[in-house]
């Protein structure tokens, strides 16, 4: 179980456009499949890794669930039909519960608040508050979705479907914009400290002239091409106002 | 080349594995890069101020699987090697212009390390389709070895541009003053927007809007 709790840490090593996680997911459920009857020659275990390494998709956090839960299934002897089936049926709910739950949820909050701390106390004590905070659910849910998925197998669906899952997804719904928002002002307010009046009312007029572009003249313009473009033209506008 | 050199480049590169491959605990992102390369470049205030300005970029873009997004890792690192002993905001501008070119230039590499990764899968078919442990672990393996090697790659393109941008950028202090009010407006912007997305068009939206009138009050407070 250890062993594929550590190598879940490295799932996404070999992403790719092929298979996206597949390969991970299987090179981190084989500990898992040692046990089998029979250990590696077992014909179960040469068959979930095959299995497992085509196309396989999941947010990474919650790839030790997939790894508990098709492991699991092998050990109770499910029909391979079956537990083909378990696997394409788990792509869609671990990735969009994964992607709900911490990447628009619990990373921007943690942010957030590392940001807030950042600016009020001190920045390493924001540093420390984000990853402390944001690690504590992120190594969580790895933990727990590999219990999880080891003890349900089959039934995995019952334990997405569950209140805690439920209870996460609405309160960083809530929690991650507020956060957000309360973030703003401040980092505003503490980057223009060292500014003059004049640049103050510059740095509006330049936030102000990007939310228009990227909310309503070219909404498909990334922030860091947006940036580029503003930055490499003050950088011009800078050497040719000497 | 000075020890804060080689104690960048590590950083650059361990950042950079966090992004997709290694852990994503977090540390690549820029708040926690760029603060912990301005500790290594013997700068802390630059480098908290590079990372604070941009974590707002940062905020543009959820990570989600198969999103292209900018590494802000090494651009993190990059932005406070030239941000580094120079007083006060000045060098903001100039460090958030070469974190950005850096950053976009990841983002490119990562496809590039992805489609090789792919012809790698491809290359290997007939062993990953029997199962073969050897060939999965093999081609799995490899794959973060591209990866480490996009990330010093990065790390190391974004030190030599910041030397020299820091040696030749031909700003007066008006025009320095300047890149960096630019690049505070537009790292706000590109926050908002960020935050606007999150939000998107439900109650989310209330909850945005209470937590910037909170933001707004404190400010206001203080």
């Amino acid at each position: 179980m250890l062993a594929t709790w550590v190598r879940t840490l490295i799932v996404q090593a070999s992403w790719n456009y092929d298979r996206m996680v597949g390969l991970g997911v299987a090179y981190a459920m084989e500990p898992l499949l040692r046990d089998l009857p029979g250990g590696t020659t077992n014909s179960r275990y040469t068959a979930a890794l095959k299995r497992v390494a085509g196309f396989f998709n999941a947010h990474p956090y919650l790839t030790g669930m997939a790894a508990g839960a098709l492991a699991r299934v092998e050990h109770d002897g499910v029909p391979e039909p079956q537990a083909d089936r378990l696997r394409r049926a788990l792509i869609g709910p671990l990735g969009s519960v994964g992607d709900q739950l911490i990447w628009a949820g619990w990373l921007p909050l943690s942010v957030a608040v590392g940001l807030i701390v950042a600016v009020l106390a001190s920045v390493p004590a924001g540093v420390v508050s984000f990853l402390v905070l944001y690690n504590l659910v992120h190594f969580g849910l790895r933990t727990w979705g590999l219990a999880a998925g080891w003890r349900a197998g089959i039934g995995i669906a019952g334990e997405l479907a569950g209140r805690m899952v439920h209870a996460g997804l609405r309160f960083a719904a809530a929690a991650a914009p507020f956060a957000v928002g309360a973030a703003i002002p401040l980092v505003a307010s503490w980057l223009l400290e060292e500014f003059g009046a004049s640049e103050r009312v510059g740095a509006a007029v330049v936030g102000a002239l990007g939310l228009v572009l990227t909310r309503v003249l070219v909404p498909t313009l990334s922030g860091v091409r947006l940036g580029l473009l503003f930055v490499v033209t003050a950088v011009v506008a800078g050497w040719l106002w000497q | 080349m000075t020890d804060a050199f080689w104690w960048l480049l590590l950083w650059g590169v361990v950042a950079g594995l966090d992004l997709v491959s290694l852990g994503q605990v977090m540390i690549g992102r820029p708040l926690v890069a760029g603060t912990v390369a301005g500790l290594l470049a013997g700068d802390a205030a630059a480098g908290a101020i590079v990372g604070v300005t941009l974590e707002l970029f940062a905020l543009d873009l959820l990570p989600v699987g198969g999103a292209r997004y900018p590494d802000y890792g090494p651009a993190a690192v990059a932005g406070v090697a030239t941000a580094a002993g120079v007083p006060g905001v000045l060098g903001l501008g100039p460090a958030i212009a070469v974190a950005l070119v850096v950053g976009c230039l990841g983002e490119e590499a990562m496809q590039i390390v992805r489609r090789g990764n792919s012809a790698d899968v491809r290359r290997n078919r007939a062993g990953l389709d029997a199962g073969d442990l050897v060939c999965i672990r093999r081609v799995h393996l490899r794959g973060m070895g591209r990866d480490a090697a996009r990330a010093l790659v990065m790390t190391l393109l974004g030190l030599a541009l910041a030397a020299v941008v820091r040696r030749w950028l031909p700003l007066s202090l008006r025009g320095t003053v300047l890149v960096g009010t630019v690049a505070v407006g537009v790292a706000l912007a590109v926050a908002a927007t960020g935050a606007l997305r999150l939000s998107g068009r439900g109650a989310a939206r209330v909850w945005l809007a209470a937590g910037l009138v909170v933001g707004a009050a404190w400010v206001v407070a203080r």
